[in-house]
């Protein structure tokens, strides 16, 4: 009990509120502009952190990331341009609700259901931290890799196109994952003698200029549609609680899914996100209605990617190794500050331990207040004529992906990748299917080159360990799933000749 | 606190300005500085920088502003630092690196590039174990090496052809052994390494001591030996290698600042001096131990010679390793 | 840019060959394997067998079909008629202009004609235009340089905060 007065005390402190207040809000404006993420909006706070007492650093670090994480769907649910790779997997989702009149219905959950992810992801963290820790030492490269490939199948899930371009696209994402010296052998790979690709094509770029400025190039050749219905944006929380009722089971699995995989070190929200979403239509009594504006996946998703961003302090905290790119920060900064990473963190440090956890609960419930005001501000964009915003947005792109790495190329790659957005788009190519591939391009190679160097070429490995075998058959499965679907539509237009 | 005596610092350089008005070139710095750093801002060596940055702010009396310019695995940003105008205004933080990607062949850029002006840090690397290993010490374990075939044990540590392999790979030579007698698994960084070692499914690895630490205070993993010249006095209980084995083969990742080639010498040398004072800084001290990184101080001579001896070093475990290319 | 699914299939399948081809050029490691090259084989492996069913029509009844916009275009898109596709490079083009201009010109003139020439592409009054062209680079260069750090080029003209 001491330890909890003496944390609430930490937390208390006037130096700590004030850096937790300035952080949400900055975690905020960073989330909602496109190119710039949840781990840039850490990254940034890393030099103000060397200034500040350890609580109010981490508090930085915790209240931002959960900040961004949410406000990336802002963007998404007004323009369908998500602003971070965490919302890629329902921007379109949440568009479709806004063009049906429900933005604040789309916002709305997205802030509820995220702020209960972290709040439940919290609680994990604080009741389950060693037993969660057990289960990501556990994780080999084996089963890394059936935990990556069926991260990639969910390309095909969520698509509503035909599953076979969705495919396509994800390769095309893999392909370009293939380029530049990351790859195991350490061997530049499809990069025409320039330097600028050995790096390799990051996320942020592909994702800037496939979904926002390939947005910009679509307005540009359509007419304005016409304007919503002018009116006042109706309550944000509303309708929340009924969904929460609604769809308290897909909630729950959303939650569960998010917190497994924040807590696996590599896979962070961007993969809880796509993993729920795609459960959620995958076990829908209506999976027909997803992709039309329909909240059950945004609930789930938007529970998920939440709650793995707590979880992934797990492994962070108590072995040092990151659960996602923001711990790998967060860890430089815990050793800067003295708060080494380590299970003594948890025994001789047990107040500045629970401090963490209120600034965790904290951030998560200031952020509903302030969500809805920065929501309803976002919102003056509905009103506002194109001719007005895409333009900004293309400015806004360009220092964005240039702020990713203070490299002009970025901003030829946003660019470029626009380019290849508007013409898959147009031709029935699901875009987010291909920032996927990206996404999970390195793990898929790692985690498989790995294994066979390590098995010495030897398949067998990969399905002898026992959560390994269990991976391998739901991938499997998920593999075969669309030539099944596609087998069943065959037999019954075969039947009625 | 730190304004006002910055300001102070600035109203006196001010005073001296007025008393010495026949100066006519402005005394550098009179701007800001830009320190580039190559790699990814929230990582070790963009820390290291950062530290330094705020402190030579402090020691020079002009904003030294951290940028970094990441891309092409480091190639973007020490380009970017060899390219930039000689005049003292942009310098930045080059890494070991410098010294191995162009014997792969990935950039024309070498040490010859550069101006040096201070060695900051350098790292040796560990050899570590899983804490249920039945090697209790790096004897015992290169004996096992010895004994093992070919491809049989595994390390990791890092990407194929990084500084951790590029260590194991020397220290197999060492003692007598092909450069691959051990497969290497190649890995992203330490952390996955680490992390794969305590899951059982690694044999060793080569990382340096301060990125196992976690691990290791978490009784999931052992440390058996830097291969250093001495201990570091953060882990005093880790042995040398040549300690152990009588080897003396040492290589380590090291983060020195420098400027573009041609830089004026009274610069280099007023740079150089501001940054033994930071080093010598207790700031700068706590910070170091803070993060476990191992200090080591060159000056401008001694950090060239460091440089040219790593290079060699590192050239010749890159040919053992096959990675020469070009 | 509406392109028969022959059209793309057929170009994912040179893609995948080139992916497999490149790819199978690679240099094996030492000590490995399973190289470097055996990834980029199987994606181009891949690619080639998705874009042959997408030739032959497999699984295009899963398609739904794009509504055509049938409003009064506006701006560049008007003006160019049939050919309104070409519009939706300017977007692109702007950003390479960004690459080319931006540390001579510096971030607020570079901004400046960005905002402008896409407003105006879009149908935009030139009062608006040239509004939005003034008054969004400095805010953005308020957000970015201030707020995030990001050393955004001086060029010509410096903000006043710089």
């Amino acid at each position: 009990m001491g330890t909890l007065l003496d944390a609430l005390a930490m937390v208390a402190a006037a130096d700590v509120l004030i850096a937790i207040m300035a952080s949400a809000v900055y975690g905020l404006v960073v989330g909602s502009l496109p190119g710039l993420s949840a781990t840039m909006a850490t990254a940034l706070l890393v030099p103000v952190t060397f200034y500040l007492s350890p609580i109010a650093a981490v508090a930085t670090i915790i209240t931002a990331s959960a900040m961004a994480i949410f406000s990336g769907d802002i963007p998404g649910a007004l323009m369908r341009i998500p602003g971070t790779p965490a919302s890629a997997a329902y921007t379109d989702e949440a568009y479709a609700m806004t063009r049906k009149g429900q933005a604040e219905l789309a916002l709305g959950a997205g802030l509820w259901f995220s702020a209960i992810g972290g709040i439940v992801g919290t609680l994990s963290l604080v009741l389950m931290a060693p037993l969660l820790a057990e289960m990501a030492l556990s994780f080999s490269t084996y089963e890394y890799f059936w935990l990556a490939l069926l991260g990639l199948m969910c390309a095909t899930l969520v698509a509503r196109s035909s599953p076979i371009k969705a495919i396509a696209s994800m390769l095309l994402g893999l392909l370009f994952a293939c380029v530049g010296i990351e790859n195991p052998g350490g061997v530049p790979r499809f990069t025409f003698g320039s330097t600028d690709l050995l790096g390799g094509i990051e996320v942020i770029p592909a994702l800037v200029g496939v979904f926002a400025v390939s947005e910009v190039m679509r307005a540009m050749t359509t007419p304005e549609p016409p304007p919503l219905p002018r009116r006042r944006f109706g309550s944000i929380l509303a309708g929340q609680w009924g969904l929460t009722k609604k769809y308290q089971w897909p909630m729950w699995r959303g939650n569960v899914i998010g917190i497994i995989i924040g807590v696996l070190p590599g896979a962070g929200a961007d993969m809880a996100a796509w993993v729920s979403y795609a459960m959620s239509k995958r076990f829908s009594k209506e999976p027909e209605k997803f992709g039309t504006g329909h909240p059950e996946g945004l609930v789930e998703a938007g529970a998920s990617n939440n709650a793995s961003l707590a979880s992934g302090w797990v492994p962070a905290l108590l072995f040092g190794i990151p659960g996602d790119t923001i711990t790998a920060i967060a860890i430089g900064v815990l050793y800067m500050k003295g708060l080494n990473p380590g299970p003594t963190l948890f025994t001789e440090r047990a107040s500045s331990m629970y401090a963490l956890y209120i600034i965790f609960v904290l951030a998560n419930i200031i952020m509903i207040p302030l969500g809805i005001a920065m929501i309803r501000l976002a919102s003056l964009v509905l009103r506002a004529p194109r001719a007005a915003v895409m333009p900004v947005i293309v400015l806004i792109c360009a220092v964005g992906s240039f702020a990713t790495g203070n490299n002009l190329f970025s901003v030829m790659l946003v660019g470029l990748f626009g380019i290849i957005g508007f013409v898959m788009d147009r031709n029935g190519y699901p875009v987010a299917a291909m920032v996927l591939g990206i996404v999970m391009g390195t793990m898929v190679e790692q985690s498989f080159v790995t294994s066979l160097i390590k098995s010495d070429g030897d398949i067998l490995p990969f399905f002898e360990r026992p959560v390994s075998a269990v991976l391998a058959a739901m991938a499997i499965a998920a593999l075969l799933w669309p030539v099944l679907v596609w087998a069943m539509r065959r037999l019954r237009h075969a039947e009625p000749a | 606190m730190i304004k006002l005596t910055r300001r102070g610092a600035l109203a006196a350089g001010a005073l001296a300005g007025l008393a010495r008005p026949v100066l006519a070139q402005p005394r550098y710095p009179a701007r800001p500085v830009q320190v580039i750093v190559p790699w990814g801002a929230g990582g070790g060596t963009d820390a290291t920088a950062r530290i330094v940055a705020s402190l030579l702010e402090k020691e020079m009396g002009q904003p030294f502003n951290v940028v970094n310019r990441t891309g092409g695995s480091g190639v973007v940003g020490h380009a970017a630092i060899a390219q930039a105008a000689p005049d003292g205004y942009t310098i930045g933080m080059i890494t070991v690196e410098i010294c191995m990607m162009h014997w792969q062949g990935l950039t024309e850029l070498k040490r010859t590039s550069y101006t040096p002006l201070a060695l900051m840090n350098e790292d040796p690397p560990g050899v570590q174990v899983n804490a249920g290993s039945p090697y209790q010490d790096v004897k015992a374990l290169s004996e096992a090496i010895k004994a093992s075939r070919p491809g049989q044990l595994k390390a990791s540590g890092t990407g194929q052809g990084g500084i951790w392999h590029l260590a194991l790979a020397g220290w197999l030579g060492a003692i007598g052994l092909r450069a691959d007698h051990v497969r290497w698994v190649p890995s992203n960084g330490a952390a996955p390494a680490m992390q794969d070692l305590a899951a059982g499914g690694l044999d060793l690895v080569t990382c340096s001591v301060p990125e196992a630490r976690a691990i290791i205070e978490a009784g999931r993993a052992r440390s058996l030996a830097i291969m250093a010249a001495q201990r570091n006095p953060q882990f005093p209980n880790v042995p040398t290698l040549n300690e152990s084995l009588g080897i003396t083969y040492s290589v380590g990742a090291w983060r020195g600042l420098a400027a573009p080639l041609n830089l004026p010498a009274p610069i280099a040398q007023q740079l150089t001096a501001a940054l033994q004072k930071v080093y010598n800084g207790q700031e700068f001290k706590d910070f170091m131990n803070a993060r476990g990184f191992a200090m080591t101080w060159g000056d401008a001579g001694q950090f060239e010679r460091h440089m040219e001896q790593s290079d060699a070093t590192l050239g010749a475990a890159m040919r053992e390793a096959g990675l020469v290319r070009g | 840019m509406h392109l028969s699914d022959r059209v793309t299939g057929g170009f994912l399948v040179l893609l995948g060959a080139f992916a497999f081809w490149a790819g199978s050029r690679l240099p094996a490691v030492p000590g490995q394997d399973v190289g470097p090259a055996v990834f980029p084989m199987v994606i181009g492996g891949g690619l080639m067998l998705c874009g042959a069913l997408i030739v032959l029509g497999v699984g295009r009844s899963f398609e739904e079909p794009d509504p055509e916009p049938t409003e009064a275009h506006a701006g560049l898109a008007r003006w160019l008629g049939k050919r309104r596709v070409l519009a939706a490079l300017v977007p692109p083009a702007l950003l390479l202009f960004y690459v080319l201009a931006a540390d001579t010109l510096g971030f607020l003139l570079t901004g400046f004609a960005m905002v402008l020439i896409a407003a105006l592409s879009l149908g935009a009054t030139l009062r608006l235009a040239v509004a939005m062209a003034i008054a969004a680079p400095p805010v953005i260069h308020l957000v970015f340089y201030k707020l995030l750090r990001v050393p955004l080029p001086e060029g010509l003209l410096a903000a006043p905060w710089a």
